[in-house]
């Protein structure tokens, strides 16, 4: 049997464009005639795809024909997932209650991960109560079945609060009592624990209905314990509450006033961190500068008009022309910092290991390919030189504005 | 001013070996700035805190309590005694249960205003201004009246050189203990050689590839997936965008708003 010899240039013909000055081509168009179609394998595969599943999955059993059109999600995703449901617990056969830093009104994400163990605690019957001085937002997400809003102690009266939260937590009658290991939290737990007369077991990594695990005896060894009234439990060791949302109802608690302590506390004022020293482990904000920077005293002129910690990337260091102690990454420091600005930094892989903590990176680099303006959530692809001068000018420009 | 410094019979993490925790010299160094300074240990042996002599100490007392019995109430009872403006101890101890509840007790104890954290102490007199750590650097100065037990925050000023001299001037009186019972039987602790748990990956999908948990790891997976992209603005432009972002998240303070 003979086929047909093709003819590649009456092909190319036939599916040109008509009516245009430079030649296009219609290669969608089906051929006619030459034999059978060609197979999709992408198209078949897309077929196969099961349709509103954030995680791909596809269903093999389907053979879909490559010539058919591929069925597309007409829903859009957001209409397909439907609000979640609240849960609700009635009548919880026992409380797990959590005490939260809550710094700013916010559940820090310590915070978040002592809901998840008090969670783990209260299993299915049991119900997490969580005491808060003050408002705070987003207690039912975070795993919360009942909330006690309490009232908040003027200026830093720890004493009083101790005080305000034992008398809360005597009223209430929790099974257990979770505080974050945290500076405040880990205070507060103590000062709570000497005034109910209770043992409390500090800075749990495992918490279970079946024992509580710290390490003790400079982390040589790990005591378990049954669970206590009291514990703390320490920063990244137990996950967050990932479940559905959860009810948070206010629960009112009668609990007596405390007798106001004597006034032994004069004052206390809040003296925030100078960027300038701040060690960079422990800086909020960092500015950082890379190879792609010559101008250092612009840089310099940049950092102190943000309040930022100044950074550098090794090559700089190790060029002299930044301190040593300002590099970021695996072999200088890792950050801890909310906000991390690079300047002309391409993103070795090391350089990213010092930044995996940072929660927002701002990156200014000429690469677009570069690693982090991959990483950055705010990517700019720009010469750092050029805006360097243009950000000190808009800052001045905006100080100038407000005297 | 007349200070007690509370000591404890700390164990190296590392070593294993007999040391007095950091933080404690640290304190000795807050101390030795302000006035009299007296060390107080109560525990088993004195040897265990003969290093704080060096460490800018002259006197030590030292209560004998049998091993394993509470040493608050003899350390409550003796302070009691002794009446200092000020009691500086580690926030933690270092090779036992690592607690940090003793401070607590002896403030209960003796109804003692409690300040934690403090990496410096200033003052004298009626009244005493301590900086307390809040991390990251920032601080609380808090000024206080009458007597006030503090924790030593480890952020604080390094302790001074041990001098060999000093140690071998220093004394170490043994004062008499008043008798305590034992407690009540403590709970049942089961103690296992120290096992490392896997570090939580913070934002990683529950089930989810090996590659999303390095991608979560690494950070990619958190911002970047939503991350805006501006390719060749104009300089102006990018210095616009970059402010309104930094003030979005609020790292920088807002231009409407006057500064301090």
């Amino acid at each position: 049997m003979t086929r047909p010899r093709r003819d590649p240039r009456a092909e190319r013909a036939s599916i040109q464009v008509a009516g245009e000055a430079r030649p296009r081509f219609d290669r969608t168009a089906r051929r006619t005639g030459s034999g059978r179609p060609r197979r999709d394998p992408r198209t078949e595969r897309a077929g196969q795809r099961v349709a509103a599943e954030a995680r791909p999955r596809y269903d093999l059993s389907q053979t879909v024909r490559f010539d058919a059109p591929v069925a597309t999600d007409a829903q859009p995703k957001t209409a397909a997932a439907p609000p979640p449901k609240i849960l609700i617990v009635e009548a919880p056969a026992f409380l797990v209650a959590v005490v939260p830093d809550a710094p700013g009104g916010r559940l820090s994400s310590h915070d978040r991960q002592v809901l998840g163990a008090a969670r783990a605690l209260a299993g299915r019957e049991g119900g997490v109560a969580i005491l808060t001085l003050g408002a705070c937002e987003g207690v039912g997400p975070a795993g919360a079945d009942r909330w006690l809003p309490l009232d908040v102690v003027e200026g830093y009266d720890p004493a009083t609060q101790a005080a305000r939260v034992a008398a809360a937590l005597t009223a209430l009658a929790p099974r257990y009592v979770l505080f974050p290991e945290s500076l405040d939290g880990g205070d507060l737990a103590r000062r709570v624990a000497v005034r109910m007369g209770e043992p409390v077991f500090t800075n749990a990594e495992v918490v279970a209905a079946n024992g509580l695990v710290r390490p003790a005896r400079g982390r040589r060894v790990e005591q378990r314990i049954a669970p206590g009234l009291l514990a703390t439990v320490a920063p990244d060791a137990v996950a967050e509450y990932g479940g559905p949302p959860r009810e948070a109802r206010p629960l009112p608690v009668e609990a007596e006033a405390p007798t106001p302590s004597l006034k032994r506390i004069v004052s206390a004022t809040r003296v925030p961190a100078d960027p300038a020293t701040v060690p960079l482990a422990l800086a909020e904000f960092v500015a950082s500068v890379g190879n792609g920077i010559t101008d250092l005293d612009t840089f310099r002129q940049v950092v102190a008009a943000l309040r930022a910690t100044p950074g550098a990337s090794r090559v700089l260091c190790d060029a002299g022309l930044m301190p040593r102690h300002t590099q970021v990454g695996a072999s200088g420091t890792v950050l801890a910092a909310t906000c991390y600005f690079a300047l002309g930094i391409s993103g070795a892989p090391q350089h990213l290991q010092g930044v995996a903590g940072c929660e927002h990176v701002v990156a200014v680099n000429t690469d677009l390919h570069a690693a982090m303006i991959e990483r950055a959530g705010l990517a700019i692809v720009q010469d750092a030189q050029v805006v360097m001068p243009a950000l000190l000018r808009l800052l001045a420009d905006e100080a100038g504005e407000s005297v | 001013m007349k200070i007690v410094v509370l000591l404890s019979a700390g164990r190296h993490p590392v070593s294993g070996a007999p040391v007095l925790p950091r933080m404690e010299a640290q304190a000795i160094r807050i101390a030795a700035s302000l006035g009299e300074v007296l060390g107080l240990h109560a525990g088993p042996d004195a040897d265990a805190v003969r290093e704080a002599l060096g460490l800018g100490l002259t006197r030590i007392e030292h209560i004998a309590v049998a091993k394993g019995l509470d040493p608050v109430p003899a350390l409550a009872a003796r302070l009691a005694a002794l009446a200092p403006d000020l009691v500086l101890a580690g926030r933690r101890g270092q090779g036992g249960a690592e607690s940090g509840v003793v401070p607590y007790a002896l403030a209960e104890a003796l109804d003692l205003l409690l300040i934690p954290d403090v990496v410096a102490v200033s003052g004298g007199g009626d009244t005493l201004t301590l900086d307390q750590s809040l991390g990251r650097g920032a601080l609380r100065r808090v000024a206080v009246r009458g007597p006030v037990l503090a924790t030593v925050h480890p952020d604080a000023a390094a302790p001074l050189a041990y001098a060999y001299g000093k140690a071998r001037r220093g004394t170490i009186e043994r004062v008499g203990a008043a008798a305590t019972a034992a407690d009540g039987p403590e709970a049942a602790v089961e103690e296992r050689p120290y096992r490392r748990r896997p570090k939580l990956v913070k934002g990683a999908p529950t089930g989810g590839s090996a590659a999303e948990r390095l991608k979560a790891a690494t950070g990619e997976g958190g911002s970047a997936t939503k991350g805006r992209l501006l390719v060749e603005p104009d300089p102006e432009e990018a210095a616009r965008e970059i402010l309104a972002y930094l003030r979005q998240i609020g790292v920088i303070a807002d231009a409407s708003k006057p500064k301090q």
